[in-house]
Formats: structure tokens, C-alpha cells, sequence
């Protein structure tokens, strides 16, 4: 995904900010990674350039 | 990946597609909710629009990222804030019973509930919030699902509700129909 996605995109289920993380990072776009969303402490994957928004249970 | 899994591009596919082209300004930021193979939203990028493209199935938002697309798996608008100058939904259609459901991604791209409108209205109700001032929506309703109750539902939100397009495809009838919010209202 492209850095400037990310205000466009929110948490699932509070809708509220993420924050990003990055793996691995071309020129144009994040390839792994991921999306924080602090107020659920769930962590939502960026894989093979794809975030995965889908609702979660938290993280151990 | 498996190209099973996701629905290929057919006369519904292209009619929206042809319709999306005609209606998004070069301005225009796009979202395209249930991008299935990523036809649509290609369609919309290599006429220079910015598009955004979705999907629930994993299969999809794989095929439609191999076409060049920004993607972002999820279910509707649920890790989606926006705005967006146009919305666009082929969404899944077909009356489907519980008895029918085969439980398959494929499905996903089908199975519109028992009156086949269950993700549309999920979608009617949803759409709005998502959209920029003067925001469209363009969404493709067969006649196996019903235009008037499929209008009905998006002019209970506050939208008018125009026929943009229509075709007759063997035995169904395909309209895009136009979502505007009503200004000042």
C-alpha cells in the first residue's frame, strides 16, 4: 500500500487512526508491514502490499 | 491464487465499468467496494482516474493488486474512512436461500441474502459517510433483485436516485443506477 492510503484508511471496529509500521518498503509502496489501531491494541497485517482490515481479536 | 475463487469480468462487470469511466471526473477520487478481479477499477485507472479498490475475498484483492491496483481486504466500508467523489459497487445480487449457500469465497461475490438485497442495504445505509460533498455512488441492480425496492432503499438515505444505464442481458434486465446526496437538504 501507498503511504498516502493511510488516512483514508481506520480501524474496523472503532474507526479510529492507525499506526503504520513498515517491514519492507519499495520505492513506490509498503509491501510488509502493519496497521496499529492503539485504543483496540490490534495490530492488522500489510502482506505482499495488501492491508488485511478485516475485524480481529487482539493481540496476545 | 485461484482464479475460481473470483468472479470474472461479465455483461454486468463491463456495463458498470463503461458507466464508471463516463461518470468519474479527472478530479475524481474513486472507491470501488467488492472489486472482485479488479476489472472496474483498472478500467478507471487507465482512464487516469485515482481509484481505490476492495474486497473481502482473499483471492480477490490478490488478482486485482496483479492488475496494478491499491487494495485494502476488508468488508464493506469497515476499514474505510474516505472521502470519496464516487462510489462503485457491483455488489452480490442473487436471491440466495440458506439451504443454497455453498460457503465459498465465490459466493461472497453472489449471494445477496433471501431477497438479494442484504448487502445492498447494508451498503445504502453505510455509503454515505464516505462520500465528499457532492458525492455520487454508481451500483449495478439486475431485475432478478428488484429496481424499485433497490431505489427505495437508497432514497430512504436522503439520495436521488436516477437510471444511468440499462441493458438487457438474456433474461435480465442490468441498470447502473446514480446515487446523488440532495443538496441543501
Amino acid at each position: 500500500m501507498k503511504r498516502s492510503l493511510l488516512p483514508i484508511l481506520c480501524c474496523p471496529t472503532c474507526k479510529g487512526d492507525l499506526v503504520l509500521s513498515v517491514v519492507e518498503e519499495d520505492e513506490s509502496e509498503i509491501l510488509e508491514g502493519s496497521l496499529y489501531c492503539s485504543a483496540c491494541g490490534v495490530s492488522y497485517p500489510i502482506t505482499e502490499g495488501i492491508p488485511d482490515l478485516l475485524p480481529r481479536k487482539k493481540n496476545i | 491464487m485461484s482464479p475460481d475463487q473470483v468472479y470474472p469480468p461479465r455483461e454486468d462487470t463491463y456495463l458498470l465499468a463503461r458507466a464508471a469511466i463516463s461518470e468519474a471526473g479527472e478530479s475524481d477520487f474513486v472507491l470501488e467496494v467488492g472489486t472482485g478481479s479488479g476489472y472496474i477499477a483498472r478500467s478507471l485507472q487507465e482512464s487516469g482516474i485515482r481509484v481505490l479498490a476492495t474486497d473481502i475475498n482473499p483471492h480477490a484483492v490478490k488478482a486485482a493488486r496483479s492488475e496494478g491496483l491499491d487494495v485494502v481486504r476488508t468488508d464493506l466500508f469497515m476499514g474505510i474512512r474516505g472521502p470519496f467523489d464516487l462510489v462503485v459497487f457491483n455488489p452480490p445480487y442473487l436471491p440466495t436461500r440458506a439451504e443454497e449457500r455453498i460457503d465459498d469465497w465465490l459466493e461472497c461475490a453472489l449471494d445477496g441474502g433471501p431477497d438479494g438485497r442484504s448487502v445492498i442495504r447494508q451498503f445504502a445505509e453505510e455509503v454515505s459517510g464516505h462520500l465528499s460533498p457532492g458525492g455520487r455512488v454508481l451500483i449495478l441492480v439486475s431485475s432478478v433483485t428488484g429496481f424499485e425496492e433497490v431505489m427505495a432503499l437508497f432514497r430512504k438515505q436522503g439520495f436521488q436516485v436516477d437510471i444511468y444505464q440499462k441493458e438487457r442481458v438474456y433474461d435480465e434486465d442490468l441498470v447502473v443506477l446514480k446515487c446523488s446526496m440532495k443538496t441543501g437538504g
